[in-house]
């Protein structure tokens, strides 16, 4: 069966695990069987970071080059070092300036390709709303806003209410619905 | 049944407590250092009366498990790859002696490297010390093999090793399991000096014994379904055969599946030493080559003994350092298909332009960096400020990171900062030069292997600094209680050890103790010990270091929050972001200053002491 790849990058410090745990969570809650790979010791201080996650039965946790399907990047230089991951056809969510993303060098390769890529100030709208270190969610709720792969916006909604500790729940859910509007506007 | 999702060390604790393991040990060390506290967690959660301890070193908490397990429980003691080199002498010894209860060894490799000095194969090391080696290929398979470890243990009364690569250790699977039982078999001790305690005599004896264990178990693994097998009916023929274990063997499988080739065979080996001979043969006859998949080393391909048929590393076929990702096994069996003639699996040109196109664009470097805040970034700045000229021999833990400040010059294994740092003096010294040298280490290094060093410099009289870096927890690995605290794996209160001891009790006479966000403190002090250590009446000074980590002991290092900016003094000299290297502090380039980031600063302060213009600021 072939599985749903999810490649997950940025920085160290930025909260990569804990998005990985929403997705990886909405899929169980699901009944999917999940497989992810992550970083950790010394790579994750300051490092760059990538969490894959496969949804679906599979043997081995690392997504090959070539064979993801959705690429979500924290930092827009480190959605263009993963890009390699990202199969033909796929999909790349970056926190970046909408305004010259992507980059004009990678153009014509995501176009060869069919890879569409959107982005959205993630870090911006997170901090307006005083959640800096919610930017992970507010990726998620990008991402949650184009319908695609196996699981839908108000699961992965639900998922952030039930991880979101109280104090910040209400925060968090606050920056997943302005973020999924900012991703419907560009769907 | 319950389920969760678990990292691969999260099933590997549940593999162990399924099994009935009584006794635990460990030292952290990624990719291994989650093992325990999982285990923990999941013993607290059901009350088990298990015993888990963080041990002082690798050797010290095999030695903790080989006691339980002569004593007839069932023990296991799991450490990062080079852990194991640290307890290999008694890893050697146990094989010939053997146990009663089962013993487990968990030895977790790093293949890349991604966090170690090495990329060491720890199955190598199993088979020097002729004890029966498991590689699996997932969570879920690491998990079922401690319970098969612990059987095959018991029943030839050998160690096992269990040999999870880091994307077993880190890779996170979802795992259903069932209530969890203690085991509530009897410590028994029987005295057995011509065993327990043999002399050479006996050793022959035992080490006679070990070899004929092996015959039986190699004949064992030929037919341990499903870690050993081949996909080969009786009378079949191929062109190519592929051997894999552990995690290439899942990638494998995967990769055949998805491009549905069900024309080529596999011979899975799992449980690769004392080596299946009787299955490989079945596979090597009915192939006219193979090539061997394996991480991290060649020891499938050395056994299989066949330098006419095999292909790997040895040929050229597989590269003989890094991971084996998923791209490069698809690689590599792509030309071992298209040289057998055989239709390869994929076509990788638009992966290769992804890479060159990546490779292209300039995308940063990341390199590591300490946290925002951190003492060591204080105290590696104090050291350059004091003893600039100086040789500094450095340690294993998140202070390597130092080396970004230029205060760290060597880094060889656990405890070399301090044993390089009189290897050189001596070394000068010989010469007639008084080289300037300061040493640095973390506190927990300095418990797993800094005191016999010390000892030995100070008994040879070296002349050095040596800074302790003292932040009161086991930061890199993820932070695990520290000595000095005294806290323990599951909670509960041990005895605090001060590190002030302990170096007095080395023989060392200069001790002071600074906090490192003091920095024109910390500066003088420095200054001061090495003056002394080089004077006539002097000898090794130590210098401890104290600060709580910012990352694990956030409220305790930070008691109070500086809120700083950049004024307009500030003229681009880049001390505070180059030299002083803090995430926080970042240039300008337009404006042609550097700014705060507020997102990652710490409000630790210590800026506000090394701008040599003033221009950091609190925020009024």
């Amino acid at each position: 069966m072939k599985t749903c790849n999810f490649v997950l990058s940025g920085l160290g410090g930025q909260g990569i695990l804990f998005m990985t745990k929403i997705f990886a969570q909405t899929a169980l809650n699901k009944g999917y069987n999940i497989l992810g790979a992550e970083t950790h010791g010394m790579a994750q201080r300051g490092g760059s970071v990538v969490s894959h996650l496969k949804i679906g039965d599979a043997g081995s946790s690392l997504i090959r080059a070539g064979a993801g399907d959705f690429l979500i990047s924290m930092d827009e230089a480190e959605a263009y070092r993963y890009l390699p991951w990202v199969r033909p056809g796929g999909m790349v969510f970056a926190n970046a300036s909408a305004h010259g993303f992507p980059d004009d060098r990678v153009v014509p390769y995501l176009t060869e390709h069919k890879i569409t890529a959107f982005a959205m100030e993630a870090g911006k709208t997170a901090l307006e709303n005083g959640a800096p270190r919610s930017t992970n969610l507010a990726m998620v709720a990008f991402f949650s806003a184009f319908g695609q792969g196996p699981l839908d916006a108000d699961a992965l909604r639900q998922t952030v209410a039930s991880v979101s500790p109280d104090p910040v729940k209400q925060v968090n859910l606050k920056i997943f619905d302005v973020c999924h509007e900012q991703g419907k506007k560009l769907c | 049944m319950k389920q969760a999702f678990l990292l691969g060390n999260g099933a590997m604790a549940l593999g162990l407590l399924e099994a009935g393991c009584q006794v635990l040990t460990s030292y952290p060390g990624t990719p291994s250092s989650e093992i325990l506290p999982e285990t923990v967690r999941f013993a607290k959660a059901a009350d088990l009366n298990t015993v888990i301890e963080w041990s002082v070193n690798e050797k010290v908490a095999f030695d903790n498990a080989f006691a339980a397990a002569i004593s007839g429980k069932r023990a296991a003691c799991c450490m990062k790859m080079v852990g194991l080199n640290v307890a290999a002498d008694s890893f050697m010894s146990a094989a010939y002696i053997g146990n009663i209860g089962g013993l487990v060894v968990i030895s977790c490799d790093d293949p890349g490297p991604h966090s170690s000095q090495t990329e060491q194969d720890s199955r190598f090391m199993a088979r020097i010390a002729k004890v029966p080696v498991l590689d699996p290929a997932s969570p879920q398979e690491a998990r079922a093999m401690i319970k098969t470890a612990f059987e095959i243990s018991e029943e030839f009364q050998v160690p096992v090793m269990v040999r999870p690569a880091i994307r077993i250790c880190h890779a996170r699977q979802n795992i259903s399991y069932e209530e969890l039982k203690s085991n509530l078999t009897p410590a028994v001790f029987k005295r057995e000096p011509t065993r327990w305690a043999s002399t050479p005599k006996f050793r022959f004896l035992q080490h006679k014994a070990l070899n004929e264990k092996h015959l039986k178990i190699a004949e064992k693994f030929n037919t341990l379904v499903p870690y050993n097998r081949h996909t080969i009916q009786p009378e079949q023929s191929f062109a190519l055969g592929i051997v894999v274990g552990g995690v290439p063997s899942a990638v494998v499988s995967d990769l055949c599946a998805e491009f549905n080739r069900t024309d080529i065979p596999l011979l899975k080996l799992g449980a690769p030493y004392p080596f299946p001979e009787g299955l490989a043969s079945q596979f090597m006859d009915a192939c006219d080559r193979v090539l061997v998949i394996e991480e991290t080393d060649t020891v499938i391909e050395y056994m299989l003994r066949d330098r006419h048929k095999t292909w790997g590393r040895l040929t050229g076929h597989v590269p003989m350092e890094g991971e084996l990702v998923p791209e490069k096994i698809e690689s590599i069996l792509n030309q071992a298909l298209v040289e057998s003639s055989l239709p390869p699996l994929s076509d990788t040109d638009s992966t290769k332009a992804g890479f060159a196109l990546a490779a292209s664009l300039d995308l940063p470097i990341r390199k590591p960096t300490l946290c925002p805040g951190c003492p060591h970034r204080a105290s590696f700045y104090a050291i350059r400020k004091a003893v600039p000229k100086a040789i500094y021999p450095s340690d294993i833990g998140c202070y390597t990171l130092g080396s970004n400040l230029g205060g760290v010059d060597t880094v060889l294994d656990m405890g070399a900062g301090i044993t390089l740092a009189s290897g050189f003096w001596h070394a000068f010294h010989q010469d007639g030069e008084d080289k300037p040298i300061v040493a640095t280490m973390g506190d927990s290094t300095f418990f797993h292997s800094g005191t016999t060093g010390l000892i030995n410099a100070v008994y040879n009289d070296a002349r050095f600094v040596l800074v302790i870096l003292d932040n009161g927890i086991t930061a890199m690995t993820g932070m695990q209680p520290a000595i000095t605290q005294g806290l323990r794996v599951d909670g509960r209160k041990g005895n605090a050890i001060a590190l002030e001891t302990i170096v007095k009790g080395c023989g060392v006479d200069y001790i002071q103790v600074v906090d490192p966000y003091d920095i024109d403190h910390t500066i003088d002090e420095i200054k001061k010990a090495h003056a002394w250590a080089l004077s006539p009446e002097g000898g090794i000074a130590v210098i401890i270091s104290r600060h709580p980590c910012v990352i694990g002991l956030r409220d305790q290092a930070l008691p109070e929050i500086f809120e700083v900016e950049i004024t307009d003094e500030c003229d681009d000299c880049g001390l505070c972001h180059l030299r002083f290297e803090c995430p926080a502090m970042v240039r300008n380039s337009e404006k042609k200053k550097t700014e705060i980031n507020p997102v990652l600063c710490s409000g630790c302060g210590v800026c506000l002491h090394i701008c040599p213009k003033h221009a950091v600021q609190t925020v009024s």
